[in-house]
């Protein structure tokens, strides 16, 4: 003890002799933004975020790599052709149980990592050590409602600050420079059924988060919180309360435990000043004789004023859902040709089998069509409204359709390419048998009124598929098979590659132009759920990926590193 | 040797770990518990199957599904079949399994005879109900020897292409186990599925899936060899639609030899441990 004592009074001393010498140098050029006050400025600036994805390869800071949620990054050393020659740099454990669903986010030259039992790191993206790690002190995890893993979907950052949400459905900030806590908000009361894994999405000086609780019987919402301070800026109820437009849509009280949770990061359109979320299912998810009607805004996306949180517009995929089908799909945003006019579009792969581009300014839609084989419903009308097909009603003896409860696709984030107009998705091909009985609502327990369980037999074949779709028609360019169903989100280059994975474990390099299998490395775990990310370190493009418990970064090996001069 | 140092930390791990989230420190979720535990008082009582099932599908069915055959949560038809026991399992429903989601359920909203009821319901359809006794299990193992042996193992003798039958008393049912010797129903289990690889030469590998992906293919072949083999290096991978369970019609087994064997079958209730004093 002793020893150590001796030890740390000496790194003491050395480090403040060197904040001394260093103080006595001359002070670095203002281009590299010193303050006044000889402090350094904030490592992320919010023109950072809007810039998003840059040629560069430098950053890496919004959940969708921008805040179009594209995840097509323009870095271009990893091509079709030398793809085959990625090799492993370093290999992060986190030591812990459960598996990462995050996007990592990079600035210079280290990540910011969240993953399961709110466990985060920053780690040195040359070599996969850690820099800092923080560990949220939780309730017991048996009093915890995440519906489906004690996971978290990545950080949120602006400034010095980090922000993550937690299973005990606070906010926190942490200081991106030590990992320790800023500001803990509480955003709701676990005890009743919230949770949140979200990650963040900042915008302008707000952070924008929602609640799980689907399962649960919760009241959703999304909320904006100060980033300086964590005070609540806004709360959008993604039900209406009585007297609010869509409260008619609730049978009596049913709009108070009718779900409709809000887990999956949106996009931001910062010229509309608009924010794009999908919605989660109504609950009870099953047995539905309690929430008569639409059941607005589940299984819906709305576009709010990110300023106020007000609704500008919305659309529901799928009105009074018996299906567990949220809306909880990555939106992607882009501009298209259609029909001879240029649009600003929302694009949304549905956990419901359909395909949809819609007009981001006003939420009418453009384009609706399956992508997976969906037994529900015939089309979607004109109206915008599905036009149901008779027997897809869950009992207590059991009806089948397809999708299942896992949907066609769900949170794995899709990408879109914007030279080639191309949309790529997961998806699925599986049916399930839908179960539905009468449950009352107890506090903080499940409340789904039923199940739903994968049908099996000759006639239901369940796999997968990499599908690529034109965007303008909802057409499939061409597919990928998998021979069981992937829950991979996918990353897409400007040189035509497409990363994805399959659920046996291997990590998968595709032609994003032919769907043509390039390369492959077995993780030893899916990807579930998350999406590689893609940098530039020293010269050489890296490629990360979350799998499992684990963190691989991969480069082409033979691309000579250019060390930083500094 | 070396495993004792490491069972001795994961039960000392397990402890800490308990303490930690303030359960009884004598309920150590990490160590087989002896079977010998309370049993549940409620087991077989109608009213209480009945109330069980209710409560089971409310709070259980949605991640464990219907049938208890597992969704998003495991399978667990076969917890008693693979030794676990009533207290066990009372406790895993009352505390929840720390670092998953499987929540606990604790007192007073959930009381003692609750989780005993949900068991009461889960025993009716994940083990065997008592059926009459027929047939003569010393014979039946004779029965056994000459069908079935070369293919299933019990208590360590027999072959391995088919799954272990020593403690298949417990786990099926008289009744199933009769419709699948007759091959009255579909029996394709993970695992044992057959499977025939075609080398570039054209010899024939035949023999059991374990498992497979995009680019490989794990199985056991006829004489028991586990070996992985890439599919570029073959010619060709062909998924069996026959079960590589034969079809006992009566024509190979008499009426009263599948009595006899299902009495044997159902005999079989996995080995029994021996006493630590034994091994002194």
């Amino acid at each position: 003890m002793s020893r150590l004592i001796v030890r740390l009074a000496v790194a003491a001393l050395g480090a403040a002799a060197l904040a001394g010498s260093l103080a006595a140098q001359t002070a670095p050029p203002a281009a590299q933004g010193t303050g006044a006050s000889g402090t350094p400025p904030p490592l992320v600036s919010n023109q950072e975020l809007l810039e998003g994805l840059r040629p560069d390869g430098s950053r890496w800071l919004v959940f969708g790599g921008s805040y179009t949620n594209q995840r097509h990054s323009p870095l271009t050393q990893i091509t079709p052709e030398n793809v085959n020659r990625l090799l492993p740099q370093w290999i992060f454990q986190t030591d812990t149980l459960g598996r990462f669903e995050t996007t990592p986010l990079l600035r210079d030259n280290v990540l910011y990592v969240t993953g399961p039992l709110n466990k985060a790191w920053a780690i040195d993206a040359r070599t996969g050590r850690e820099i800092w790690r923080y560990v949220r002190e939780l309730p017991p995890t048996g009093s915890l409602t995440a519906c489906c893993g004690l996971v978290n979907k990545g950080f949120g950052v602006l400034g010095d600050k980090l922000f993550m949400t937690t299973l005990d459905a606070h906010l926190l900030a942490l200081d991106i420079k030590t990992g320790t806590v800023v500001w803990d908000t509480a955003m709701e009361d676990f005890r009743m059924g919230y949770a949140s894994t979200i990650a963040p999405l900042v915008v302008k000086d707000k952070v924008i988060v929602g609640v799980a609780g689907g399962e649960f019987g919760i009241r959703g919402f999304i909320d904006a919180y100060e980033a300086n301070t964590g005070k609540r800026a806004w709360r959008f109820y993604t039900i209406p309360g009585p007297g609010e437009p869509g409260n008619e849509t609730w049978e009596g009280d049913s709009w108070k435990t009718g779900g409709a949770s809000v887990w999956v990061t949106g996009a931001y359109d910062p010229e509309l000043n608009l924010l794009y979320y999908g919605i989660g299912n109504p609950g009870p998810d099953y047995h539905s004789d309690s929430r008569k009607g639409d059941n607005l805004y589940s299984d819906s996306i709305v576009a709010l004023d990110a300023d106020t949180g007000k609704l500008r517009w919305h659309y529901q995929f799928t009105p009074h859902d018996l299906h567990d089908w949220d809306a909880t799909e990555v939106p992607i945003l882009a501009d298209l040709t259609i029909g001879g006019q240029l649009r600003k579009v929302v694009m949304f792969a549905n956990r419901n089998g359909f395909y949809y581009t819609l007009d981001r300014a006003t939420g009418q839609i453009l384009v609706a069509k399956p992508f997976v084989v969906t037994t529900w419903a015939k089309e979607i009308g004109p109206d915008g409204r599905p036009v149901l097909l008779p027997g897809h009603v869950p009992d207590e003896k059991g009806s089948t359709t397809c999708p299942d409860v896992t949907g066609a696709t769900n949170f794995w984030p899709p990408t879109y390419d914007p030279a080639q107009r191309l949309f790529f998705v997961n998806a699925r091909e599986v049916c399930a048998t839908y179960y539905a009985w009468k449950q009352e609502y107890v506090p903080g327990e499940r409340f789904t009124g039923g199940a739903g369980q994968r049908a099996k037999g000759p006639d239901y074949r369940a796999y997968g598929a990499l599908r690529a779709l034109d965007p303008t028609t909802g057409d499939r360019k061409w597919e990928f098979e998998y021979i069981t169903p992937s829950t991979s989100g996918l990353l897409s280059t400007a040189s035509g590659v497409i990363f994805s994975g399959d659920a046996e474990g291997n990590f998968l390099a595709l032609d994003s132009r032919s769907g043509k299998l390039l390369w492959r490395f077995p993780m030893g775990a899916a990807l579930h759920g998350t999406s590689a990310i893609t940098y530039m370190l020293d010269g050489r493009q890296q490629v990360l990926v979350p799998a499992g418990t684990n963190l691989i970064a991969f480069a082409v090996g033979d691309v000579a590193r250019v060390p930083a001069t500094r | 040797m070396r495993l004792i140092p490491a069972a001795l930390a994961v039960v000392v791990l397990g402890a800490v770990h308990l303490a930690a989230q303030a359960t009884p420190p004598t309920q150590d979720v990490f160590v087989r518990i002896p079977a010998d535990g309370a049993k549940n008082p409620l087991e077989g009582d109608a009213e209480a199957i009945k109330a069980g099932m209710g409560a089971y599908r409310v709070r259980c069915a949605d991640c464990h599904g219907m049938d208890a055959r597992g969704i998003r949560g495991p399978d667990i038809t076969q917890v008693w079949a693979r030794g676990r026991t009533d207290d066990a399992l009372f406790r895993t429903v009352r505390h929840g399994v720390p670092n998953t989601e499987m929540p606990a359920f604790p007192a007073p909203r959930t009381s003692d005879n609750d989780i005993w009821r949900i068991l009461a319901y889960l025993k009716t359809i994940a083990t065997p109900t008592i059926d009459e006794p027929r047939g003569s299990g010393i014979a039946g193992a004779r029965v056994f020897e000459t069908n079935c042996l070369a293919c299933h193992r019990v208590n360590g003798r027999g072959g391995r292409l088919g799954p272990d039958l020593s403690r298949v008393g417990v786990a099926r049912t008289r009744a199933h186990m009769a419709r699948q010797i007759r091959g009255e129903v579909p029996d394709f289990r993970t695992g044992y599925e057959p499977i025939v690889l075609t080398t570039p030469s054209g010899q024939q590998i035949q023999g059991v899936k374990k498992n497979e992906d995009l680019f490989s293919v794990q199985i056991m072949d006829t004489r028991e060899r586990i070996q992985g083999y890439l599919r570029e290096d073959l010619r060709g991978v062909t998924n069996v639609k026959i079960s590589a369970m034969p079809t006992f019609g009566r024509e190979k087994l008499t009426d009263a030899d599948l009595d006899d064997l299902l009495a044997y079958l159902s005999a079989l209730q996995g080995p029994e441990p021996q006493a630590a004093t034994e091994n002194r």
